[in-house]
């Protein structure tokens, strides 16, 4: 970390610690994260994986927690009228910059699925939740994992209980705080107990137009048995960035399926590392990106298979239009005694303007004898056949075109089995691709 | 044979090439308003290539000669112009587009006709129960309405799936490419019901094939057959059933 930058995040450290409540839990743990971000630094552009994320905001972002500068919500009405539709069946909990805001979220109820805020631990006997990144070795992928923990007051803890019925939740980051005021700390620490079964749905989005410095970090314990269906929608402000991490451990016969969707923000950065660390778990990870004008949607995905016959499927379909660059990047590591191991990758990139740039890369890395890992990765233009099949029909060449970049994102969005959430993406996505009017028609 | 002063489609002395290969080679053809023909011709002649060109599909290089369609220049014209005009490529291998619905692309390409010709939008309820009606003209299932074009479809699907779009758009000009290839006698008649229920003075059909069998069903007023690049013998529907019982080399050899 540059010096400037390590000195600004610490003095803006230490004025925060300052200023919080001493009620807040985790005081020890902020203080820790940030000795540890101060001796590690944040990554930088030369770091492995990091070549295609944008570094640059970070350079005249303020660190300091939106919360502590910004005026207390009292504009919840307006943040109210920002949020998407209700779905049905899921209890909704919505965090503006970062903190629990009540008025606008369902009352914590009973069930299979225990909702608390990081906040609510102040007012209990109860521990807060340990930290959320194991101490010692954090390679450069975990660091704003760190910078998260430094700062973040906080949090949504949802605990599973043991037990066959789903439970639905949906968390809402709303960032708010233009950037020269303050940053946000969204954070998810997610516990599921064997057999326990949750439908999350994760959804970062902006009050207006704010130019939000957001870093996220989420968490996800996946015990022997258990299944998470995680949703996770960046929908961020046109002028916000974001640096996202993601970490999850699947025990025995764990389900992690993991849906991802970027279509916001002018930089983001999503760091995802997933341990197979149980016999026979399977992860499937679905991610799409959307890149438009000069954003920069940058994924890092690694996934390591720690025990024997687990099972991975990922896919990734990315959409470059202007002069946006979307990437993502692929680990598979297949660790010794991993036999068994399935784990396929279809990545594909589509290139929609001469400008705009796309980088799939699939990696493997396997120690192991008895494996069966394939992986496809390609990046290109329209198909020719396709394009003229339609045009052959009549349809003109922009029609023709937004259908088959709708086509192309199929892979990721028919995956999606709640339907009315599928049905919001849909939407989200033609309004996103030009002249969406036209593409409603193809959902 | 008389042929009207403006036939549908005429095409004279047409050459072209293919990454600088010669395959057609001094094509002329004259299809009436109101007529079946059929193209005949062993593999490699360039039956296939003359029903893309027609269609417009980049790629082809045309060396010489002139397509005139209702007395306009073809091959001026870019492929979606072409269809909204009226010509339809019923494709040999039509290709599987996941994603994007049947019933999405049916309504765009017949909307984008309309439009051509200054009609409104189709009617979304109207549409749907003209579409149907096709559909059980060719015997396929409701759920093949929300599905992807061609997607997961058997060759006869995706076969009769072209007739039904066809029938939906109803080309002034069909040119339907070895639309008999992989069918078994069921799906064969089925596809040539569709393109019979289209024969009207107004319109005309090329019927490209390697074989007579679809020729049975769909009778041509007149046969032509290609060889290497150009008409070797044109005739009535008798020329087939000479063609199937001496085979092609009967007339390659005439022509060489």
């Amino acid at each position: 970390m540059s010096h400037p930058l390590a000195a600004r995040i610490a003095e803006q450290h230490a004025r925060a610690a300052r200023a919080l409540s001493a009620h807040l839990p985790g005081a020890a743990r902020r203080s820790a994260a940030m000795e540890a971000l101060a001796a590690a630094g944040l990554p930088g552009s030369r770091d492995e994986n990091w070549k295609y994320a944008n570094l640059r905001p970070l350079e005249r972002a303020s660190f300091t927690p939106a919360a502590l500068t910004a005026p207390d919500s009292a504009a919840d009405a307006a943040l109210a009228a920002a949020l998407p539709a209700r779905l049905e069946g899921f209890a909704r909990y919505v965090f503006v910059d970062g903190v629990f805001a009540p008025a606008l979220s369902d009352a914590p109820a009973a069930g299979p699925a225990q909702f608390r805020t990081l906040g609510a631990f102040a007012e209990s006997h109860d521990t807060p939740p340990a930290a959320l990144l194991p101490r010692g070795e954090l390679g450069a992928d975990q660091r704003f994992a760190l910078l998260n923990e430094a700062f973040a007051t906080d949090g949504a803890a949802i605990h599973v209980a043991a037990g066959h019925e789903a439970a639905r939740l949906e968390l809402i980051f709303v960032a708010s705080a233009e950037g020269q005021l303050g940053a946000s700390y969204p954070r998810v620490e997610l516990r599921l107990e064997s057999r326990g079964q949750l439908e999350l749905i994760e959804r970062h989005v902006s009050a207006a137009a704010a130019a939000s410095f957001v870093t996220s970090a989420v968490s996800a314990q996946i015990g022997r048995g258990a299944a998470l269906d995680h949703y996770r929608l960046q929908e961020l402000s046109s002028r916000a960035i974001l640096f996202d991490t993601l970490t999850a451990t699947l025990a025995q016969e764990a389900s992690y399926r993991l849906h991802a969707l970027g279509s916001g923000a002018a930089a983001a950065r999503s760091t995802l590392s997933m341990r197979l660390a149980g016999e026979r778990s399977a992860l499937t990870l679905s991610a799409a990106a959307l890149g438009d004008r000069q954003q920069v949607q940058d994924t890092y995905a690694l996934v390591e298979h720690q025990a024997p016959h687990a099972r991975t499927e990922e896919t990734f379909r990315g959409i470059s239009a202007g002069r946006a660059r979307v990437a993502f990047n692929g680990k598979i590591v297949v660790a010794r005694g991993a036999h068994g191991t399935d784990s396929r990758q279809s990545l594909r990139g589509l290139l929609a303007g001469p400008e705009a740039e796309i980088d799939v890369r699939p990696q493997l890395e396997i120690y192991t004898d008895d494996v069966r890992c394939s992986h496809g990765a390609t990046a290109g233009k329209l198909d020719d056949h396709m394009l003229f099949y339609l045009l052959s029909r009549g349809l003109d060449h922009d029609t023709a075109q937004r259908a088959l970049k709708w086509a192309f994102l199929e892979d990721v969005v028919a995956r999606i089995e709640v339907a009315a959430l599928r049905r919001q993406i849909e939407e989200r996505l033609a309004g996103r691709m030009q002249d969406g009017a036209a593409l409603r028609e193809l959902i | 044979m008389t042929r009207s002063a403006t036939p549908m489609l005429a095409i004279r002395d047409l050459s072209v090439t293919v990454d600088g290969k010669q395959i057609l080679n001094g094509l002329t053809l004259e299809l009436p308003a109101g007529e079946v023909h059929a193209v005949m011709g062993p593999n490699g002649s360039g039956k296939s290539t003359l029903a893309h060109v027609l269609a417009g599909r980049p790629g082809y290089e045309v060396t010489s000669g002139t397509v005139t369609y209702e007395g306009r220049d073809l091959l001026a014209l870019a492929p979606e112009e072409r269809a909204r005009a009226g010509v339809f490529l019923g494709f040999q291998y039509p290709v599987e587009i996941p994603g994007v619905n049947n019933v999405y692309l049916l309504k765009a390409a017949l909307n984008a006709q309309r439009k051509e010709r200054g009609l409104p939008e189709v009617d979304a309820f109207e549409f749907l129960s003209m579409v149907r009606e096709k559909m059980q003209l060719m015997q396929m299932e409701d759920s093949f309405l929300s599905r992807g074009v061609n997607e997961g479809f058997s060759g006869g699907e995706k076969k009769r799936n072209e007739i039904l779009q066809m029938l939906v758009l109803e080309p002034k000009l069909a040119i339907l490419d070895e639309t008999d290839s992989g069918l078994d006698i069921d799906a064969l008649k089925i596809v040539a019901a569709g393109v019979n229920s289209l024969r009207s003075p107004e319109r005309s059909s090329l019927v490209v094939t390697h074989y007579q069998r679809l020729l049975e069903y769909v009778v041509p007023d007149v046969v032509h057959v290609l060889v290497r690049g150009r008409i070797a013998r044109s005739g009535d529907r008798t020329l087939a059933a000479e063609l199937e019982r001496r085979g092609y080399d009967w007339v390659s050899g005439e022509a060489a």
